[in-house]
């Protein structure tokens, strides 16, 4: 029990430094740069030049060039945990607030597409892995090797020409039809859902791949321990064996990977929603790398780096509590 | 002589054509990737076999040119993050104690970062360029290859002939470079190729994402310059233009793959039983 608690208060406190790195190299990289990037959104002779006085006074009290180093480290933590994360030099807002206008359509996005991948790779590897050798095993090895590989921007174009060009069935782009007045909820919902379908579909094909080799083999370990042949040994019929027994262990090292696949999914996130012009974090970071918008790259790096390590941790937790050994060891 | 497995012998041969494009990208192009050869948004004819791109650039020629891109990016940032992998992954588990313990701490907390993200910013504020795109690709990726590296030379390094070696005074550079480099040999040679296989894509995405060098016409760039077309999906103009670069950063990545998938069944034979 002792050395489960340390472990726990271990995970923790590399969460909490991970996180600590994360904020500190935002600080930094901008300020160590040559050519100081940030020096030149405020001199009038650079092409970067901020025009806007609001913003430019917005930006010189946000980021204290002036200020010692230490000090200015100070405001910016103080900054970050009271939720300020500067000013959209583009769009002349709070980047918290574009943030907090993009971030639900990512995790819309991202959650569907998690969840979509993960039923469809446990159920596909368990049956390959179940069938190991056959016909149907290596079939499907080959497509999700194949799915594995594809940048998921090539699939996407795929659909949009097949589904949203030539037949039309549904939206080639966006989050939602725009200008749209809904008179009831499921109108809204309905017209959220049909734009989420090619996008989710893209996303969930491009996580597949990874997620489906990882069970099948997973599961064609499993099947060679002991305990199988002890429960194959004891009459137990066909379906109980493979579910019951051989996906419920094989199961332990997908939830491992889960936060790695959450990375994998934000990855392929920012390329769908560029793609398709999806209102999410993802196109957020495309558009303000175009317009050089500094303090909304920072902005989504942080808000991006702490989902992604918030969700390292709740996976590792759960590991843990499905499988204690994980944290003695 | 053994035969070559299959899917060694096809990526070989995809990266063989790949590189003999690049190599002879100046005979093999019918023009110069930059020069205005034909009318802006041309089908594809005779002249222009995939049609010219909204400038008027031919763009066969820049399919072909890409091949250099990718593969300069594939071969440095893949020796780059191998190197330092091997470095750290050896330093590591040759050393063992403090060392082992500080180094695969920092191991960790890089493989726990959200990389991309990570990149994104470098690259925003580094300026996007091929070095810059290199240099964070191998600053990033080492972490996997050092932990793979530190598990074998940590197995090797306790095994009879090492410790005899040892015992005999032999250096730790001598012992590295005369014992343990052969064991891990294949291990860093598929490390290489995944490796370069990962900075493909990567480097194609931060192009698609316009964080790659400008002047470097490679594939994700043109992906990129074809999506900027309004309403580009409206015709077939994406087939000729978008399609057949995106195609190949697929089809150069899958080769790379493959060539590791060979490369992992000669490092563990026992997965041959286990595929078939």
């Amino acid at each position: 029990m002792n050395r489960v608690f340390q472990g726990f208060v271990g995970r923790v406190f590399s969460y909490l430094f991970s996180l600590w790195v994360i904020l500190t190299l935002n600080f930094l990289l901008p300020r160590l740069m040559p050519g100081d990037p940030l020096a030149a959104l405020l001199d009038p002779a650079s092409s970067d030049y901020v025009f806007d006085p609001e913003v430019r006074a917005a930006l010189e009290a946000y980021y204290g060039l002036d200020r010692p180093l230490l000090e200015q480290y100070a405001r910016y933590l103080v900054g970050i945990f009271t939720g300020d994360l500067g000013r959209s030099i583009r769009l002349s807002r709070p980047v918290g607030e574009l943030v907090a206008s993009r971030l639900p359509w990512t995790l819309l996005l991202v959650g569907t597409a998690l969840l979509l991948s993960s039923a469809l790779a446990l159920v596909a590897g368990t049956e390959a892995g179940w069938r190991r050798g056959s016909r149907t095993d290596r079939a499907l090895v080959a497509v999700h090797l194949l799915l594995a590989n594809v940048p998921v921007y090539l699939t996407g174009m795929l659909f949009i020409h097949l589904f949203g060009a030539r037949l039309g069935w549904l939206p080639m782009a966006g989050g939602r039809t725009p200008f749209a007045r809904y008179e009831t909820l499921l109108a809204a919902a309905l017209d959220i859902g049909r734009h989420l379908v090619l996008p989710a579909l893209t996303l969930t094909l491009g996580m597949l791949g990874v997620k489906f080799l990882l069970v099948r083999n997973t599961m064609v370990t499993v099947l060679g321990e002991d305990f199988m042949l002890v429960a194959r040994a004891k009459g137990l019929p066909e379906g109980r064996l493979k579910w019951g027994h051989g996906l419920r262990n094989a199961v332990l090292p997908f939830v491992a990977h889960l936060a790695a696949h959450a990375g994998m999914a934000i990855t392929g996130a920012v390329f769908i929603e560029t793609l398709f012009n999806y209102p999410g974090m993802g196109r957020l970071i495309f558009e303000s790398v175009t317009a050089r918008d500094y303090p909304v790259i920072q902005g989504v790096f942080l808000v991006v780096s702490a989902v992604v390590l918030t969700a390292n941790l709740a996976a590792d937790l759960l590991n843990a509590r499905l499988d204690p050994r994980v944290l003695e060891g | 002589m053994r035969r070559l497995p299959a899917e060694m012998a096809f990526g070989l041969g995809i990266l063989a054509l790949f590189g003999a494009v690049a190599l002879l990208a100046p005979v093999v192009a019918p023009y110069d990737p930059h020069a205005f050869s034909g009318q802006p948004l041309e089908r594809p004819s005779r002249a222009h076999p995939l049609g010219t791109n909204d400038v008027g650039h031919d763009i066969l020629s820049e399919l072909l040119y890409g091949a250099r891109v990718s593969l300069t990016v594939a071969l440095a940032a893949g020796a780059g993050t191998v190197l330092l992998g091997t470095l750290v992954g050896g330093a590591a588990g040759y050393a063992g104690g403090w060392v082992d313990r500080v180094l695969m701490r920092l191991v960790d907390g890089m493989m726990s970062l959200p990389r991309l993200p990570l990149i994104i910013l470098l690259i925003a504020f580094l300026g996007a360029g091929l070095p810059q795109t290199i240099l964070v690709i191998a600053l990033l990726f080492w972490p996997t290859t050092a932990r793979v590296i530190r598990a074998q030379v940590q197995s090797v390094r306790t095994r009879g002939y090492v410790r005899m070696a040892r015992l005999f005074g032999g250096g730790p550079a001598y012992v590295f470079l005369r014992h343990i480099l052969p064991a891990i040999g294949t291990l860093v040679a598929h490390g290489l190729v995944v490796s370069a296989g990962t900075a493909v894509a990567i480097e194609a995405g931060l192009a698609f994402l316009g964080l790659g060098d400008p002047t470097a016409k490679s594939w994700g760039l043109m992906v990129r310059f074809a999506l900027n077309l309004p309403g580009l999906f409206l015709t077939d103009r994406w087939l000729w233009w978008a399609l057949p670069p995106a195609l190949c950063i697929t089809l150069l990545v899958l080769a790379l793959t493959f060539l590791g998938i060979g490369l992992e069944r000669r490092l563990n034979p026992r997965l041959n039983r286990r595929w078939q």
